[in-house]
């Protein structure tokens, strides 16, 4: 019997909760729980659905409702469609919360997401969506053992290769451990044979040397890379390279930021849209055409026995007053936003959306004259770990070796540090962002040429970056979050497992399509 | 570490800041002003409203309007009660979030920052006699932490 045969037994058997724990130690628990196809089909004659928010959960509700035959129509805030999966170009400008605007200045064909930038190789939905809106993508560079991990406490200030911090740190355990074993202080927890097979593992795990040493060697510079690399002729003669010590190691923290790309949603191989995050956006815009109404404002929503109706102003026209009327509706505004629109849902759902504070970010996009990490310190894509309030400094995976100017993200900012970014105007964001980013590379103040700076905070359309669930609330309300109130089911990353990704958008949004076509099934035609 | 088995913890390492509060430290103090979480503290009335508040409320406290809003202090009636402003900052409110200092936190939990009871009373009656207002009745740290422990249960 295979892993997912036990699984379905136990799903049958012993329900969805016995489920999810039995999942959850065989380490199944995290995948997106997306299965293609969605397939709604044969909805009620005559049946419409109206969804508020042109993001990703409410255009993946749009394009499956409409396929299943209801008669679907779109409001949406902005002018444009995608809500946080954006991309900002060259020539774009944004007025951010506050009045304060920037206009893009990067070359033609550059870009910086301020919203989510990367795709997990088991976003299963979302990638679904890619494959058939006809998105190409291309392979985001996580983890790059020539990029950098930097504190500002340790080694001087002076950033270190990701290859050398990793390399020694795992060298130096491995030999501790196979002293450990050799002077027998592990004879009760590991018995003789086991041994012989640990020794072996951990000179392989960690570059040792035939004592079980971590030393300057030829084993070691395979590892960390050498002090002279191995070329051809008469200068092909290579010099390996000192390891740093085992106290250095440990002292300068840095071990911390080694792991990042072991995460789950962090591991090879992850993905992004040819040209930025927002085709996908525009992509799902193209499909859906005229369904989408932009520059809507909702300022209300009730729901009677037979439909809801929204209330919105047409932004264009200032105190403009319209509707919309629907037997259904999938609303997908953000909780920080939708906290503020009269709806007449149950106390239940309302308690919950007014349950989850958003969360503060930051993210900066910095064009440089040349780029130089690639020219000068052969780094290319991946993404620098800093103790600095900036945390990383992310190089484009794309355009190697093309010459003029590069785009890369030079902050991305949360907690307390985002606070205050956001209460800077954005040029001096920017500002910081290379102050701070100097630090790493000495090359950003002479190469620097200008940036963006997306504070989510200051968004008009957001209010904010994500819903940040605690525990506590979660297990209070989020099943009154996501439950159908009469004639109105709510979508988003806010109503999933799998917060602030895209994924959590499209699987929320499947998830409540499905449970509100059932209720129109069984509902009849128009009710 | 415990708190990225939370799902905040979860989305914190999603989002790749799995050592910006945690095992490496806070950044140093900034000889350019940005607080870190210790030296926060050392942060009075109008410095957290410079350096925190004014970041959705805005420099001239009169908030902002998109898709939603920020409210406006000037001539908000909500300013009136000094208390209600507390708990607001205490406990956060619908999209908020809380300032309160409560146990497991400890300010290094995904997204979390704390104020003393001290500096909520602050930066409340510093937003009381800003921005058009000019309340002189003040709330005092004594008051604050008597609402924080009355009202250990956010309130609704």
């Amino acid at each position: 019997m295979t892993r997912r045969d036990l699984l379905r037994m136990i799903g049958v058997t012993a329900g969805s909760a016995a489920m999810y724990q039995a999942m959850s130690s065989l380490g199944f628990a995290a995948e997106s729980t997306f299965r293609q196809p969605a397939g709604l089909q044969g909805a009620p004659k005559g049946a419409s659905v109206l969804v508020l928010g042109a993001g990703i959960a409410g255009m993946v509700a749009a394009y499956e409702l409409r396929k299943a035959g209801y008669k679907v129509q779109v409001l949406e805030y902005n002018a444009r469609a995608g809500g946080r999966n954006w991309t900002i170009h060259s020539g774009d400008t944004y007025t951010e919360l506050g009045g304060f605007t920037q206009h893009c200045k990067f070359d033609p064909g550059l870009y910086i997401n301020p919203g989510p930038w990367r795709l997990p190789y088991h976003h299963h939905g979302i990638l679904h969506y890619c494959k058939v809106l006809g998105v190409p993508l291309e392979a985001f560079v996580q983890v790059n053992y020539n990029a950098y991990v930097h504190s500002s406490k340790a080694f001087g200030g002076k950033p270190q290769r990701f290859r050398n911090m990793r390399a020694d740190y795992h060298g130096h355990v491995a030999e501790l451990l196979a002293k450990a074993t050799n002077t027998r202080k592990l004879d009760q927890l590991v018995d003789k044979e086991d041994q012989e097979k640990l020794l072996a593992s951990l000179r392989e795990w960690g570059a040792l040397d035939k004592n079980y040493a971590y030393v300057k060697g030829e084993t070691s510079s395979n590892r960390r890379g050498y002090e002279k690399e191995p070329g051809g002729g008469l200068t092909a003669r290579p010099v390996t390279s000192e390891p740093m010590s085992f106290k250095d190691v440990l002292g300068s923290g840095l071990w911390a930021m080694l792991p990042v790309g072991d995460n789950y949603e962090m591991q090879t191989t992850l993905f992004q849209p040819v040209g930025g995050m927002g085709q996908i956006g525009q992509a799902f815009a193209r499909e859906l055409g005229p369904l989408i109404r932009y520059n809507a404002k909702v300022i209300d929503i009730h729901q009677d026995e037979s439909g809801v109706t929204a209330t919105y102003e047409d932004t264009t026209k200032p105190g403009s007053k319209l509707t919309a009327r629907a037997d259904w509706c999938v609303n997908t505004i953000p909780l920080s936003i939708l906290g503020q629109i009269p709806m007449n849902v149950g106390q239940p759902m309302v308690d919950a959306i007014n349950a989850v504070p958003y969360a503060a970010s930051i993210k900066v996009g910095l064009q440089f004259k040349r780029r130089f990490w690639e020219e000068d310190e052969h780094i290319y894509g991946g993404i620098s770990y800093t103790d600095l309030p900036i945390t990383n400094i992310s190089y484009p995976s794309t355009g190697y070796h093309s010459r003029g100017k590069g785009v890369l993200l030079g902050a991305y900012i949360w907690g307390l540090d985002a606070m205050e970014f956001t209460a800077m105007p954005p040029e001096e964001r920017v500002q910081r962002a290379v102050e701070y980013g100097s630090q790493i590379h000495p090359q950003y103040k002479q190469e620097f040429d200008n940036g963006v700076a997306m504070a989510w905070h200051r968004s008009p359309f957001t209010l904010g970056c994500f819903g940040l669930w605690s525990e506590e609330a979660r297990a209070k309300h989020y099943d009154n979050l996501c439950a159908v109130d009469g004639r109105i089911v709510l979508a988003g990353e806010h109503a999933s497992y799998i917060p602030a990704w895209q994924e959590g958008a499209v699987t929320s949004a499947l998830d409540a399509i499905g449970r509100l076509h059932q209720r129109a099934l069984a509902g009849g035609a128009k009710a | 570490m415990k708190t990225n088995r939370s799902l905040a913890g979860r989305a914190a390492l999603a989002l790749g800041l799995a050592f910006g509060l945690g095992a490496a430290g806070a950044a140093q103090a900034d000889s350019a002003g940005i607080y870190n979480a210790s030296t926060l503290k050392t942060a009075n009335g109008e410095q957290i409203y410079t350096h925190i508040c004014q970041g959705c409320h805005m420099p001239d406290g009169k908030g902002a309007v998109g898709a939603g809003r920020y409210p406006n202090f000037a001539g908000n009636p909500a300013v009136v009660s000094a208390p209600y402003l507390a708990l607001t900052v205490l406990h956060g409110r619908r999209d908020m979030p809380a300032f309160a200092e409560r146990p497991g936190t400890g300010g290094k939990a995904f997204g979390i920052v704390t104020l003393t009871d001290e500096q909520v009373a602050s930066v409340v009656n510093y937003i009381r006699s800003h921005f058009g207002n000019s309340y002189t009745d003040s709330i005092s740290t004594a008051d604050v932490t008597a609402d924080v422990t009355a009202l250990r249960q956010p309130p609704h």
